[in-house]
């Protein structure tokens, strides 16, 4: 059966029928992107922390605004090409769309890479400060894990010499790496105690493990099969066992309604306890000799003693110092630690420098010297540019961001003040769209820093975790990027695929091409406003 | 939209014409957020940058959507697609700034702090 109208238009609209679909589908679109601006905007007004305005490098977001612009236009040239029946044409500038889209795409990668290494860190206090973090090293050398991998250093690490299993609940690869990571230190993880069980009724307990077996996924299996079954049992037994209380209760009150019984239907437990079997809800295991193991901080609640990860496995041992030790910081900021001390009608001045930083750092304690100045110079700039008000204070002061932020590139403007490195021409470039260059700049300008656990608040790689900036910015862009890689790979196919029915039908082709090319437009008038919102304001 | 080969190449000026423009109201855009002397308002970000940002943005798309996107001669049920959804937009935009709006708004009060 031949479709109508998929080359000449209906007669009622004028259009023909991918065109109607397209445009059906772009209005949900624009509704789709339409709310998640609202949710930004939202978020913003609603945020309960300082909104990091202009905090994107502008440079990345800038070329890749270049790049769809420049795909919008050769799109159109090559829907243009085809109405003019230019193969070659029409390939030149399908090809360079395709490219576009690419490099677009290569950028977004690198700017995530970026964000996805680069670490933040809010202290109990409110000061935050950001970098990279360092890796564990012995003698100048990194010290290597279980796996052959560098250790980052903001690892939580407990000399364990017990751990107790959620039998149901345990996660086998965390299970494995505990086993390795026991291994690699040279300790055995062995059953503490016989684990026994009743697992028929009216027969005594039976062992199910032997204390001293080491641990593996496949004895804790066999303990968890020996508890459902047991929990299976028991639960049918309590449920029988109910259910004939709630027939012989209802016979002795004939007329009365459940809720009115309820309270005096119980089970009795002693009278059942006989025909129940064993349930092993735990399982514990010794560690011999005790091991430093490690964990990552979002996986466990470490305590001195006894610890528990997220799969309820309890670690006994000793908690041991596990500071987060930043190789370079690039940023100290102290707008948060500002806003909550003015909510408490708190001195800003008096509140920075209480700060655990400031007492703690003379890096940071010269750094905010440093940058009190600049802020004096800045603030008589604007003084003598704008003049006061009829109030006779400053028209113009500094930004709340300027005041109390100490960024990258304060960080690097105050070292080459000192005389140290100064980086120009294509050095300084990559540092505008990479972040700062550390081995160009050494450790004088970003120093390494180690933050003990118990100050810690919270800490996140630049990833949505961190705030909702961040959590609205890889959403709207990781929504706008799969929508470039759909458009690039459905006008790659009208490049790679379209030749056939360009002999056969071109104008079917051009429509096909027109209707990819509206798609095309729409994600770049997208990027026309996620760019300035995201990356300028 | 153009049809004949004529309107076309005449077009494809347009296309070059408009591109250009694209360009630089990106180029203005990040001029106006970081250059200093250009900066519109109060020092640093403040409404009247966001409204000229977003005029400039706005401006840009409208060229998008009424040159690339040919809505600058479509025909009717291509409107009242479009519309609809800017409709939809508008009225999430609008209940956005209703509840923020609210006089006695309490971000907490439902969560019991």
């Amino acid at each position: 059966m031949e479709i109508p109208y998929v080359v000449t238009p209906r007669k009622d609209t004028g259009l023909f029928n991918s065109k109607i679909a397209i445009w059906l589908f772009l209005a949900s679109e624009v509704m789709l992107f339409g709310g998640f601006f609202s949710a930004y905007v939202f978020l913003r007004l609603g945020a309960d922390y300082p909104w990091p305005e202009r905090t994107l490098p502008v440079l990345p977001g800038l070329i890749n605004t270049f790049v769809l612009i420049g795909s919008s236009v050769t799109v159109v040239f090559a829907w243009a090409s085809l109405k003019l029946r230019e193969w070659r044409k029409f390939q030149f500038f399908m090809g360079i769309t395709v490219g576009c889209a690419m490099i677009f795409m290569v950028l977004k990668g690198i700017e995530y890479n970026v964000k996805l290494h680069h670490q933040a860190m809010k202290l109990k206090d409110y000061s935050v400060i950001e970098g990279h973090l360092g890796v564990e090293s012995e003698d100048g050398k990194p010290v290597l894990d279980h796996k052959g991998s560098t250790i980052e250093e903001n690892l939580i690490f407990v000399e364990a010499s017990k751990l107790t299993f959620d039998t149901v609940r345990f996660y086998k690869p965390w299970v494995e790496e505990l086993l390795a990571q026991a291994e690699h230190h040279h300790s055995k993880v062995a059953l503490a105690a016989d684990v026994t069980a009743i697992t028929k009724v009216g027969q005594p307990a039976e062992t199910i493990a032997k204390a001293g077996e080491s641990l593996s996924v496949e004895l804790l299996n066999r303990i968890r099969a020996a508890h459902l079954a047991a929990r299976s049992h028991n639960a049918a037994n309590r449920t029988e066992a109910l259910r004939a209380e709630w027939v012989t209760a209802k016979a002795a009150n004939p007329g009365k309604k459940g809720w009115q019984i309820a309270s005096g239907v119980n089970i009795d437990m002693a009278a059942l306890a006989p025909t129940l079997l064993g349930e092993i809800s735990t399982v514990s295991f010794s560690v011999d000799p005790p091991a430093k193991l490690d964990f990552q901080p979002r996986d466990i609640k470490a305590a001195d003693g006894q610890s528990r990860l997220r799969d309820d496995t309890v670690v006994d041992g000793k908690l041991l110092a596990s500071p987060m030790v930043f190789h370079h910081i690039d940023a100290i900021d102290f707008q948060h630690l500002v806003m909550k001390a003015k909510e408490k009608g708190i001195d800003p001045e008096v509140a920075i420098e209480n700060s655990w930083l400031m007492k703690n750092s003379t890096f940071v304690r010269d750094a905010w010297a440093w940058h009190q100045g600049e802020i004096k110079k800045l603030s008589a700039e604007l003084l003598q540019a704008h003049g006061v008000g009829k109030d006779g204070k400053p028209r113009y002061v500094p930004t709340h961001k300027e005041l109390y932020r100490i960024g990258w590139k304060d960080l690097a403007k105050m070292a080459e003040d000192h005389g140290r490195a100064k980086l120009s021409g294509v050095d300084a470039a990559k540092e505008e769209f990479f972040g700062p260059d550390y081995e160009a700049r050494g450790d004088e300008t970003f120093p390494g820093f180690s933050v003990p656990r118990e100050q810690i608040g919270f800490a996140s790689k630049f990833t949505p975790a961190w705030n909702t900036y961040y959590a609205i910015y890889f959403t709207m862009t990781g929504l706008h990027g799969l929508h470039v890689i759909g458009g690039a790979l459905v006008l790659a196919y009208y490049l790679f695929f379209g030749k056939k029915m360009y002999l056969s039908n071109p104008e079917w082709l051009a429509n096909r091409v027109e209707i990819g090319g509206l798609f095309w437009h729409f994600v770049d008038l997208v990027w026309i406003f996620v760019f300035p919102i995201l990356y300028l304001m | 939209m153009a049809d004949t080969p004529e309107a076309i190449k005449k077009s494809v000026r347009t296309y070059l014409f408009v591109g250009a423009i694209l360009f630089v109201g990106t180029i203005v855009t990040v001029l106006v957020a970081t250059v200093p002397w250009l900066d519109f308002g109060r020092h640093g970000f403040d409404a009247a940058d966001c409204i000229l940002g977003l005029t400039i943005a706005t401006f840009k798309a409208s060229l998008v959507a009424f040159i690339f996107m040919h809505l600058n001669h479509e025909k009717k049920a291509v409107y009242w697609l479009f519309a609809s959804g800017l409709c939809m937009v508008c009225s999430l935009a609008g209940l956005t700034a209703l509840a923020l709006g609210d006089p006695i708004l309490d971000q907490f009060f439902y969560s019991g702090h």
